[in-house]
């Protein structure tokens, strides 16, 4: 029987390494040794750089930034992948289980956590020691993560949730666009005039609270030391029970229950609710989906403190030409191409210089401009509101405790410990 | 029948039990291993015991899952076995513009889940087409949630489900129906047989052998629902969790970078051993038969 | 309908027919609602509403512009012609595959057919979804990673396909492989002779399964190419959906021109459902 478990635990142990094969190459060189080589190689040789999902919109862009990184290093070639957006995390999962990621890829922090963790991706402090001189705080803290020396990144472009409006539904049941809700008390009550106004077919509410509404009524949400989670208090409690009130009351519809993120938004296209959070560039894309809708659109600031969203390239330790590297990942996040791409579309240069740029502060008339300026002055105050090591199972069982205690089929007290009991032991591993 | 060499069955069999070996057995004696491990999809994993096991036992959402999925097979296997059949002998006969009408009747096993979402959504949401028509004849006054409320939202997925099976076991059924000889129709008919007979007694029985593949088929394939429950409820499962099925938890656990993969293949072999069931009876039932 | 086959016992009548035809747009109403929408927002112009409470299934600005603009975009008709690469190992493999596998289970003895055809059985509930990583590092490590064979190799040999190709060759006569044999005919003259025009009808299901799963399959696809210029259709289309341009129209554009050759495909298979029948019983 022995020698049958023996024989058993063998397996398993080169089964573990077979999934994570290829991992062994590339951790067992010293990060000092590869940022040392990226600060003092010489820029040329071949790079890869990998992207999300920004052909073909960003096509030109991106070739131009290419170009000019090739203009100011002669010698050097970069490999530009894009990767389609859905099943980026697969793909990035993939070439990381393979050990062969790109020299300098796009992740986003909760991608680029658990590579942390694997020793997988290099500590661009060291490489780079001027960093936090540059970008602005939120975006390099984004890449430092608990129990782990360094930054793991560097903060690409950032963005922040807006409020948005449909001026055409608040003034059809007796709301006024110009006096719009500032928190959640003087939004439940002009959702209840929506709902008797319109009798019950129009919504203003149109969410289910989540980790950010709890952050933002004063709850902590995970301990100091991130090894477990802390948000079953009573005040969180307090929060859940307002909303389930509200939804007994009939003021946010059904489909908050097995909505997500972008629910909301959803509702708001169709026409049946009339506020949503989005992204600062929301109205563009409304404008491509409901073109009649876009132009009725009022954005206004974020309710308490807004979240800050962030994207940063980050560089494998397993890099072949580090200094190529990461003279490529500053080139793409310096001041003047992230002002560039922000100029394209509504988001927001990670880096200090780009602060002071008149365009983000001045509006243009449209809606969508305002949307820009609201945004801009919103991440002053933003911060990282949901804890990076929240994936995809914590965030579902969340969701689903939460539309359990506002559905009434269970105290907001309960939903939320069963929650928090199996957050912790996901995190626990 | 005999034939002279011994190998020439497993020549022809070989390629597949290759593919057989590395696709489908490997990746499954890799899931027991893992079972025992709490692997991560980047490496790392070690060797703990029963524990991913001992899980399963106090999983409150996994006794929900394997009531879903237990009933989601007890309504789909009835359905989906006799509708695809109906539907395949109505488009059996060649009148003029069966071809748009097979090939329309396939459209709904190849629709993307982004669409099928949205359409079922329109159709089945509150202010939805079925909403909408109830409410018009007065039958109700307030909206019938079939998409938040646990059973309605199992019972939305299993009419999901079979529209989209229709298609799919209908084209199984019709290669089936080719095979019965024609000679037999036309003695039944000489004979005086009604079409319903000849259905009973000519069709059903030449088509007996695909009838239990098909039922397998889909005793299987509704144990292992996922897409149909993921779509209607935006991968929520339901409020509280409690439409999830036993692959969505499979799913969510294994999913990401952070994922359990020893969780979930603890997971994915107690649904291997729940499957086994129905197969081997509607196999044992096959050869009684014989 | 030549006169030899007369079949006067099935000659509907009008009532019959008229019948027939109701069922028939009665089901394709059920059905067709997803496709409607697909092909009417993707003739919509730039200023209709797409998502809306109520969905307008006719476009009021009726334009073909987005089919165009899907293949400015993005390289269509290379992504197509890998898909095509793919479908067509597949189709391959499994058309030759499964077709001597399956006539060995259904119609040879041997000593282990039992286990054979268990172990075949068993793979529609081995558990297999976890390991889609290791999957990977195995074609890597096969040298495949990044190639369209990379691609197509765990679907090359599907094993429902091979227990349909046996329950196919199960259902053919006794008889005539008896007869054939009596002839002195081998096993691969008999397969050849006797089974296969027996079995077109399920020959052309597993030709339609199988391109239908490696044309629609996206994910796998993904994991292994790296060169956007070896993209298949459905990874390639995703670039319709980029995080700041998204649009729905361009999206079910590229959805219906992907959608097409799976129309073809079918159009041209369903014909032999009835075909292998009617030859087989002339040979038999």
């Amino acid at each position: 029987m022995r020698r049958i478990w023996a024989a058993l635990t063998t397996t398993a142990v080169t089964a573990a390494a077979l999934t994570g094969c290829g991992l062994g190459s590339g951790d067992s060189k010293n990060g000092d040794s590869v940022a040392s080589a990226a600060a003092t190689g010489e820029v040329k040789g071949k790079v890869s750089l990998q992207t999300w999902a920004l052909k073909p919109k960003f096509t030109d862009y991106m070739q131009g930034v290419i170009d000019g990184f090739k203009k100011k290093y002669p010698g050097v070639e970069v490999d530009w992948l894009d990767q389609p957006g859905d099943g980026y995390s697969n793909k990035v999962l993939s070439q990381a289980a393979a050990g062969d990621l790109p020299d300098v890829v796009n992740l986003p922090p909760d991608f680029a956590l658990p590579l942390a963790k694997k020793d997988l991706l290099l500590d661009v402090s060291k490489a780079d020691p001027k960093l936090a001189d540059e970008y602005v705080s939120g975006g390099v803290d984004a890449y430092r993560f608990a129990g782990q020396d360094g930054v793991y990144g560097y903060p690409w472009y950032l963005n922040t949730d807006v409020n948005y409006w449909s001026s055409d539904l608040l003034t059809q049941n007796g709301l006024d666009p110009k006096k719009l809700p500032a928190n959640l008390d003087e939004l439940i009550a002009q959702a209840r005039v929506m709902k008797d106004r319109s009798g019950g077919k129009a919504y203003l509410m149109s969410r289910k609270p989540g980790i950010g509404d709890l952050y933002n009524a004063g709850v902590k949400i995970m301990a100091d030391d991130g090894k477990s989670f802390t948000f079953n208090t009573p005040e969180a409690a307090a929060l859940l029970d307002k909303y389930r009130d509200a939804f007994k009351e009939g003021l946010l519809p059904n489909d908050v229950l097995t909505n997500t993120y972008a629910g909301n938004s959803k509702l708001f296209n169709s026409g049946t609710a009339a506020w949503t959070t989005a992204g600062a560039n929301y109205i563009t894309s409304l404008a491509t989906d409901n073109p009649t809708l876009a132009p009725k659109v009022v954005p206004s600031a974020a309710f308490n403190t807004p979240p800050l969203y962030v994207q940063g390239v980050s560089i494998p330790k397993s890099t072949k030409n580090p200094a190529a590297a990461v003279a490529l990942a500053r080139w793409l996040t310096s001041p003047e191409n992230q002002a560039g791409l922000a100029h394209l579309t509504s988001v927001f240069p990670s880096t200090k210089a780009s602060a002071n740029d008149p365009f983000f502060s001045k509006g243009d008339g449209t809606n969508a401009g305002d949307a820009k300026v609201i945004a801009f002055a919103s991440l002053a105050k933003a911060k990282l509101i949901q804890p990076v090591v929240i994936d995809d199972a914590m965030s579902t069982v969340i969701n689903q405790q939460i539309a359990l205690a506002i559905s009434g089929q269970a105290s907001s007290k309960q939903a939320l410990d069963s929650a928090v009991q199996q957050c912790d032991k996901l995190l626990k591993g | 029948m005999t034939h002279r060499r011994w190998f020439t069955p497993w020549l022809l069999a070989g390629p597949a039990i290759l593919w057989l070996a590395v696709f489908n057995l490997w990746p499954a004696v890799n899931t027991v291993i893992l079972s025992f491990t709490n692997a991560k999809p980047l490496g790392g994993g070690q060797f703990t015991g029963l524990e991913n096991y001992g899980r399963l036992l106090d999983d409150e959402q996994l006794a929900d899952a394997l009531l879903n999925s237990i009933v989601f097979m007890l309504v789909c296997l009835p359905l989906l076995t006799v509708l695809p059949l109906l539907l395949a002998l109505l488009v059996q006969r060649k009148v003029p513009g069966i071809t748009f009408f097979r090939t329309a009747f396939y459209t709904p096993v190849i629709a993307s889940a982004v669409v099928v979402a949205l359409i079922w959504g329109w159709v089945l949401d509150d202010r939805g087409l079925v909403n909408g028509v109830l409410q018009q004849s007065g039958l109700t006054d307030t909206p019938v949630t079939f998409l938040t409320d646990r059973w309605l939202l199992l019972f939305s997925a299993i009419a999901l489900t079979t529209w989209k099976g229709l298609g799919y076991y209908m084209v199984i059924y019709l290669s089936a129906l080719a095979n019965v000889p024609r000679e037999l129709h036309e003695a039944a008919a000489v004979d005086g047989a009604s079409p319903l007979r000849r259905l009973w007694h000519v069709t059903l029985p030449g088509v007996r052998p695909t009838v239990m593949l098909v039922s397998v088929l889909i005793s299987v394939s509704s144990l292992r629902v996922f897409s149909e429950l993921y779509v209607l409820s935006n991968g929520q499962g339901g409020p509280g969790g409690r439409d999830m099925s036993v692959v969505m938890l499979i799913q969510m656990y294994s999913r990401g970078f952070t994922g359990h993969l020893g969780y979930a293949s603890a997971l994915s072999l107690l649904l291997f051993v729940i499957t086994l069931g129905p197969m081997l009876l509607l196999t044992r039932l096959n050869r009684k038969a014989d | 309908m030549t006169p030899r086959r007369s079949r006067g016992f099935n000659t509907p009548s009008p009532a019959q027919t008229a019948a027939r035809y109701a069922l028939l747009v009665l089901v394709l109403l059920l059905v067709i609602g997803p496709f409607l929408w697909q092909l009417s927002t993707s003739l919509k112009g730039p200023g209709e509403d797409v998502y809306t409470r109520t969905p307008d299934f006719l476009p009021e600005d009726l334009t073909f512009g987005n089919y165009g603009k899907v293949a400015d975009t993005i390289p269509v008709w290379t992504y197509a012609l890998n898909s095509v690469i793919v479908a067509a190992i597949c189709i391959a493999g499994n058309v030759v595959g499964c077709t001597l596998a399956g006539y060995a289970l259904a119609r040879l003895r041997f000593r282990g057919a039992k286990l054979v055809f268990g172990l075949f059985l068993a793979t529609l509930v081995l558990p297999g979804e976890v390991t889609i990583v290791s999957q990977y590092v195995l074609v890597r490590s096969l040298g495949l990673a990044d190639s369209l064979v990379g691609v197509a190799l765990p679907g090359a040999l599907a094993m429902l396909n091979v227990l349909l190709m046996r329950t196919a060759f199960a259902a053919v006569p006794a008889e005539l492989d008896q007869a054939a044999l009596v002839d002195g005919a081998t096993v691969w003259q008999r397969l050849w002779h006797v089974g296969l025009p027996n079995v077109r009808g399920m020959l052309s299901v597993i030709v339609i399964f199988t391109f239908i799963g490696a044309w629609d399959d996206f994910l796998w696809p993904l994991i292994v190419l790296n060169d956007p210029q070896k993209y298949t259709l459905t990874v390639g289309l995703q670039y319709l959906n980029g995080t700041f341009s998204a649009n729905p129209r361009l999206i079910a554009a590229g959805t219906m021109i992907a959608f097409l050759p799976i129309v073809a495909v079918f159009a041209v298979c369903q014909r032999f459902f009835f075909k292998g029948v009617e030859e087989g019983a002339v040979k038999g």
